[in-house]
């Protein structure tokens, strides 16, 4: 079920109304509500792949009463290793065997090796890289005694499963959401209407600003070779938009809607197209899994604490496995490993922990430096978006190469070029209105602070106008739920 | 709870006001090219508001045509009238059974044709109808009709043209139009056709769109079949002739014709084409004067002569399929 869908429209205020009216008094059953709702959420894709969530959710749930009676620290580690090959196992075929496999063949080809391998026809299965590391998350936090293993199945299923989150994040650690299932959820005025907020926000960021960008991105990637060097970069730069608007919407959506629920998720974009180097951008643009990463990976293999050479491959292992968490092919590693050479230099000048505040946190327009900073690391992101963007590596360095030539002096010039200007002009009031809200959670919380109900119910209704006016009239799926 | 369920229902009937509101300054004051989702476009292609006007005063014509671009341009009544035979033709741009059932219900009594003739294609079943859509509210007085199409469209951009039409209905800002019968190459000819001045072929066709049938625009095909067979009108189908570059790229031409020829007399032009690709065409979908008096003519011959009947199918059991 897609969060800009009808059907969806549907079921939330049907969930919404169960939970809060037929099944508060009894948190049992409110869990097994989430349980049931969020299954039906998923199977609303392909029921087939409910039985692999179940299954994940299984095998954590044993493991961790295992581990919390454990006392052996070899078969503790065993006990671990198993819940992570399970789980990377499912993933690992999934997502990765046709990669890994017709790289093989590629490689024992260049020795002149014949194989008879051939690719299998493989469905993805929906969010299965975010679930699969928010139990992982479960497994390695209990096995390091930082939580306790629950003893609650319907309220680790409800963890596993919880609707607004299951797909495409944020990747929550068992240490903050699992314990919001053991406890009575109270209905908050506050809560919910901020809920509401952060849920029309992130719409339209998805159906206007990413959909709208994504038309155009679209074409011009899909007919780069054809297109002049201003093209190509205008192209990019919707990109850039369209997976900021994709991601961060849904990221909104699903916190919006959890507060709905009386659950808190943590913040998942803080503005990240303001940030003034690309450490900075790095601690602001998908923090779940960036996080996820830093505390179960790059840590645990010593993390900065070590000497320079040791921090170069550490950053580099994390850049290029959160790339290839992204997807099975070459275009994500080198992605991965651009972003490690941009932070790189800036971790080896100690500047990493640089830019720590809010931009301009007590002005209203950024000092001229900082906005040199910023618009540097914003060129920087956008050249790394197009090796994420890129069908292939070929792909890519074509259209590096068509930027970089003569014709980038030209008047941009594809289909529809004309509509491009409203999505333009768009994208223009987005970042202005993102921009005055920098200082919160999300751009336009800080609507609440406004006295007046009619005048904030008039702001609220102008963004549903304005969804309704330029919103794409057809359902687009989110980026992230091919990962 | 109580304080945000009573808050939630205040402000649904807040936002719609304002939304219709805020609809109707974008209509009034921003320029279309910046109005994404509101495509109100009074007297542009295809002369829709000269044609619905004029339908209004029609009465008892022999035929009746329906369909898209290749319907108003395609059947000339002047052709028709050379043999005594009345025809109107009420073919709009991107036309899909949706909006040919509104304009059946709409006129189909006070018309009261001898036949109904639909031009079909894989595109009339394919398409959304959204371009068609505010392509009639734009063109028309707005009536029940019109808000039961947006509803079955389920379209954004129809609702919002829709909003404004009605609204530009009930202040009456279209009463004083009056639409240009000659605009660039195209002129108006009495009875619902579109000339256009072009002898050669233009352009070569593009990639195709898909041509998988739309379960909405089914649906309303055989409401229509249904409808005129209550009403004892013949139903007449034809594929009109396109270039045969074209009609080749045409994935689904022979699955297509079956189901035609299983829903009412159908007669598709282009299997045994009589139009020559450069000298009768003007672009690949569209025949040029010349191409359109040949490809009359040949229709006439087949109503007048009977020969219609060697093509019928059983309408009765067409209606009980649409049933």
């Amino acid at each position: 079920m897609l969060f800009n869908s009808i059907d969806f429209a549907i079921f939330l205020p049907i969930v919404f109304l169960l939970y809060w009216f037929v099944t508060q008094k009894n948190l049992s059953l409110q869990n097994s509500l989430i349980v049931a709702s969020s299954y039906l959420f998923y199977g609303w894709w392909d029921w087939r792949f409910l039985s692999l969530i179940l299954f994940s959710t299984l095998v954590d749930f044993l493991v961790g009463m295992h581990l919390e009676k454990q006392e052996n620290a070899t078969r503790r580690r065993v006990l671990l290793w198993i819940s992570i090959l399970i789980n990377l196992g499912f993933l690992g075929f999934f997502k990765y065997y046709n990669f890994f496999l017709d790289n093989f063949v590629s490689i024992f080809s260049l020795f002149g090796a014949k194989f008879n391998a051939s690719s299998l026809q493989i469905i993805l299965p929906v969010g299965i890289s975010f679930y699969t590391f928010q139990t992982l998350s479960y497994t390695i936090d209990v096995y390091k005694r930082k939580l306790p293993a629950t003893t609650n199945f319907i309220a680790f299923a409800a963890f596993v499963s919880f609707f607004p989150q299951l797909v495409a994040g944020p990747i929550e650690r068992a240490t903050n959401l699992l314990p919001q299932f053991y406890k009575k959820r109270g209905f908050s005025y506050d809560k919910a209407t901020d809920g509401l907020r952060q849920i029309l926000w992130g719409l339209f960021k998805k159906v206007v600003i990413a959909d709208n960008c994504a038309e155009f991105a679209n074409t011009i990637f899909e007919n780069s070779a054809d297109a002049s060097g201003s093209t190509l970069l205008l192209g990019a730069i919707f990109f850039t938009f369209q997976i900021y608007g994709d991601f961060s919407g849904y990221s909104d959506i699903a916190i919006g809607t959890a507060r709905l629920f009386g659950f808190n998720l943590m913040q998942n974009f803080a503005f990240p197209y303001f940030s003034r180097n690309m450490a900075e951008f790095w601690r602001r643009w998908h923090i779940s899994l960036s996080t996820w990463f830093r505390d179960y990976l790059y840590i645990p293999i010593g993390g900065s604490k070590v000497g320079t050479w040791k921090k170069i491959r550490n950053t580099l292992i994390i850049f290029i496995v959160s790339g290839f968490w992204h997807g099975a092919n070459w275009t994500f590693i080198v992605w991965g490993a651009l972003n490690a050479l941009y932070i790189i230099p800036i971790m080896l000048a100690k500047k990493n922990r640089n830019y720590l505040n809010i931009v301009a946190k007590d002005r209203i327009l950024p000092s001229i430096s900082d906005f040199f900073r910023i618009v540097s690391t914003f060129a920087l992101t956008v050249f790394a978006w197009i090796f994420f963007r890129a069908t292939s590596l070929e792909h890519a360095i074509n259209y590096i190469s068509g930027i970089f030539s003569k014709s980038i002096i030209s008047i941009p010039d594809f289909q529809n070029m004309g509509s491009a200007l409203v999505t333009l002009l768009l994208i223009f009031g987005f970042m202005a209105v993102e921009w005055n809200g920098r200082r919160d959670q999300f751009a336009i919380q800080n609507i609440a602070n406004i006295h007046s109900r009619p005048a904030r119910w008039i702001l609220y209704s102008l963004i549903i106008f304005i969804i309704g006016m330029y919103m794409q009239t057809y359902e687009t799926p989110f980026i992230y739920f091919q990962f | 709870m109580r304080k945000f369920i009573r808050s939630i229902a205040l402000f649904i009937p807040f936002a719609i006001v304002i939304y219709i509101v805020f609809t109707l300054i974008w209509g009034l004051f921003i320029p279309q090219k910046l109005n994404k989702n509101l495509n109100y476009r009074i007297g542009t292609y295809g002369h829709m508001f000269t044609r619905l006007h004029e339908a209004k005063n029609v009465r008892e014509v022999d035929f009746l045509v329906l369909g898209s671009s290749h319907a108003y341009r395609g059947f000339d009544p002047r052709v028709f009238s050379q043999h005594g035979l009345v025809l109107f033709n009420l073919g709009s741009s991107n036309q899909t059974p949706i909006q040919s059932e509104i304009l059946l219900k709409r006129f189909l009594k006070t018309m009261q044709p001898s036949r109904v003739i639909i031009e079909v294609n894989p595109f009339y079943f394919a398409n959304d109808g959204v371009e068609s859509s505010v392509d009639i509210i734009a063109n028309s007085r707005n009536d029940l009709l019109s808000i039961k199409m947006a509803l079955t469209i389920n379209n954004q951009k129809t609702y919002n043209t829709l909003i404004y039409g009605l609204f530009r209905d009930l202040v009456g800002l279209n009463k004083s139009y009056v639409e240009k019968e000659i605009k660039s190459e195209d002129t108006y000819i009495t009875g619902g056709y579109v000339e256009r001045q072009h002898e050669t072929l233009q352009w070569k066709p593009t990639i195709l769109e898909s041509q998988a049938p739309n379960e909405k625009q089914t649906n309303a095909f055989s409401n229509i079949i249904l409808m005129l067979h209550e009403m004892k009108i013949p139903l007449l189908l034809v594929q009109s002739p396109i270039t045969q570059e074209l009609y080749k790229t045409y994935e689904n031409r022979v699955q297509f014709d079956q189901e035609m020829r299983q829903s009412s007399t159908y007669i598709n032009f282009n299997l045994e084409p009589a139009l020559n690709d450069t000298l009768h065409f003007y672009d690949p979908e569209h025949m040029n004067q010349k191409g359109v008096e040949i490809f009359n003519q040949q229709l006439i011959f087949i109503l007048q002569d009977s020969v219609l009947n060697g093509y019928n199918v059983q309408p009765e059991k067409a209606a009980q399929k649409a049933r």
